[in-house]
């Protein structure tokens, strides 16, 4: 099936690029397009301009700034990310990347395309002719979900394998517009709505993402049908910052990443033992909120969750 | 929407031709330019069977890609691994072990298994499973797929036939 109609326009600078962002109305931006074309050919993007960035050199690359941060251009492939020599100093960050898809994946793919994938439900990832016997749905501008009925906002869950560690870690994200630039937390960087699922700006750009040093203890699990080339069932990245558990972040099981704040209340100082991490993991259920869509049991979802933290506890107490 | 004229280079072929924005790469290598060894198979990025090689010789998903977005680029297709009739050490290597069964895959897997020799010339296990990952056979060939890669070398310089 052909891809709906668009203009296609490549830039060679970034300040092209922001300006075709201002200028025009109904933009996507795509860059290794593993993402965008899927959503294209499923006519869930249908963009009158498809703007591409990918290989700009303003947004490529890996390298450590002077203040010892680690950064990464946007549109860098996870192949490249995987490959570069700086990453032995974020070895979360390099797992998270090689977790995604597979290496046919990871060599369009790019950093900024995973951290901003649109938002995946069981109703609206199908194809077109499927939808349209029940209809559109607040994904297509329509008062209705047909994920949880009653839902007043859209449930699509958050896709990323790779914000849980980036978020974990403490990340923050450069946004350019072609009058402003702004950083904020990557945990800032998304909302519990799966429609506009980023704070993103229309005529704003992802240019880097910027990791600070750290030497803490970390963990990172994906949890998904098969190891390779699967979206997850639920992804947890974890950290321990001066024998403390300093980080819990589940991904994939609700509209945006889930700082687990209330398990790390329950687990404060203490030591890690079973009885601790199993009353922390118990605590987990409460912070999920509403929990359904996409393939698995609101049940089984719970569980996961719940496996996932004690699994992550366990790595954190033998590290 | 306004057909362009983009160049492309395809197994050392430059082309010029005229393409539309609702192209795929894939579209066009098999349409415009009838290179129908490159498959369509899900048309998602789940199954690989429409993996070509870039320029560096990575594999990649011509399904996915906007054909516009290769402008002025090169890739490499199934086509283009054999040599004055003679094939590629990895194709011959696919005939010896057996690693076809109905054959729909097998571009999209011998592409795979190209861009993996392409960045290591003897992979290991792990090596092969991750590059092979993103690439299914239905009839399940996967066992013979992995002999024929790991036995690649003894196709290497072998005469010609």
């Amino acid at each position: 099936m052909h891809l709906p109609a668009h203009e296609f326009v490549k830039p060679r600078t970034l300040a092209e690029s922001l300006d075709v962002l201002r200028q025009a109305g109904n933009v996507k931006l795509i860059a290794g397009g593993t993402d965008v074309t899927f959503n294209m050919r499923g006519r869930l993007f249908q963009p009158d301009v498809l703007l591409s960035v990918r290989g700009l050199d303003e947004l490529s690359g890996v390298g450590v700034d002077g203040d010892g941060w680690l950064r990464v251009g946007a549109a860098t492939r996870l192949t490249d990310i995987e490959n570069a020599p700086a990453l032995g100093d974020w070895p979360m960050l390099r797992k998270a990347c090689r977790s995604v898809a597979s290496r046919h994946v990871r060599n369009m793919a790019t950093l900024g395309g995973n951290l901003c994938l649109d938002t995946r439900c069981w109703y609206t990832n199908q194809t077109a002719e499927w939808r349209q016997a029940r209809g559109p749905c607040l994904k297509n501008g329509v008062e209705a979900c047909h994920a949880i009925k009653t839902s007043p906002v859209c449930v699509a869950l958050n896709a990323s394998d790779i914000a849980p560690a980036l978020i974990a870690l403490d990340a923050e994200i450069l946004l350019a517009s072609a009058d402003n630039e702004r950083r904020l937390p990557l945990a800032d960087f998304y909302t519990a709505d799966g429609v506009h699922h980023t704070v993103r700006k229309s005529d704003e750009l992802l240019v880097a993402v910027r990791v600070p040093p750290t030497a803490d203890a970390t963990v990172y699990i994906k949890e998904t049908a098969r190891k390779g080339n699967d979206f997850s069932y639920a992804v947890i990245a974890g950290r321990k910052t001066d024998e403390r558990v300093s980080k819990l972040v589940l991904g994939c099981l609700s509209m945006r990443p889930i700082q687990l704040t209330g398990v790390l209340d329950v687990l404060g100082s203490g030591e890690l033992t079973e009885a601790l991490i199993d009353q922390a993991a118990d605590a987990c259920r409460a912070e999920l909120g509403v929990l359904t869509n996409l393939y698995t049991p609101a049940a089984y979802k719970a569980g996961l969750a719940r496996a996932l933290v004690r699994r992550a506890l366990q790595t954190l107490k033998e590290t | 929407m306004q057909r362009q004229v983009m160049t492309l280079t395809v197994n050392g072929d430059r082309h010029e031709v005229l393409v539309s924005p609702r192209q795929t790469l894939l579209d066009v290598l098999r349409g415009q330019l009838g290179l129908t060894g490159t498959k369509e198979g899900c048309a998602t990025g789940t199954c690989g069977v429409c993996t070509v090689n870039n320029a560096e010789g990575e594999a990649l998903l011509s399904c996915l890609t906007p054909a516009l977005e290769w402008d002025g680029e090169a890739v490499t297709t199934i086509e283009g691994l054999e040599r004055d009739g003679r094939l590629a050490p990895i194709q011959q290597a696919f005939v010896e072990y057996g690693a076809v069964q109905c054959g729909f895959c097998t571009p999209g897997v011998i592409m795979s298994a190209q861009g993996l020799l392409n960045a290591s010339e003897q992979p290991g296990e792990e090596q092969i499973n991750d590059g092979m990952a993103g690439v299914l056979c239905r009839c399940t060939g996967h066992i013979k797929v992995k002999e024929a890669i790991r036995n690649v070398g003894r196709f290497r310089d072998a005469p010609a036939k």
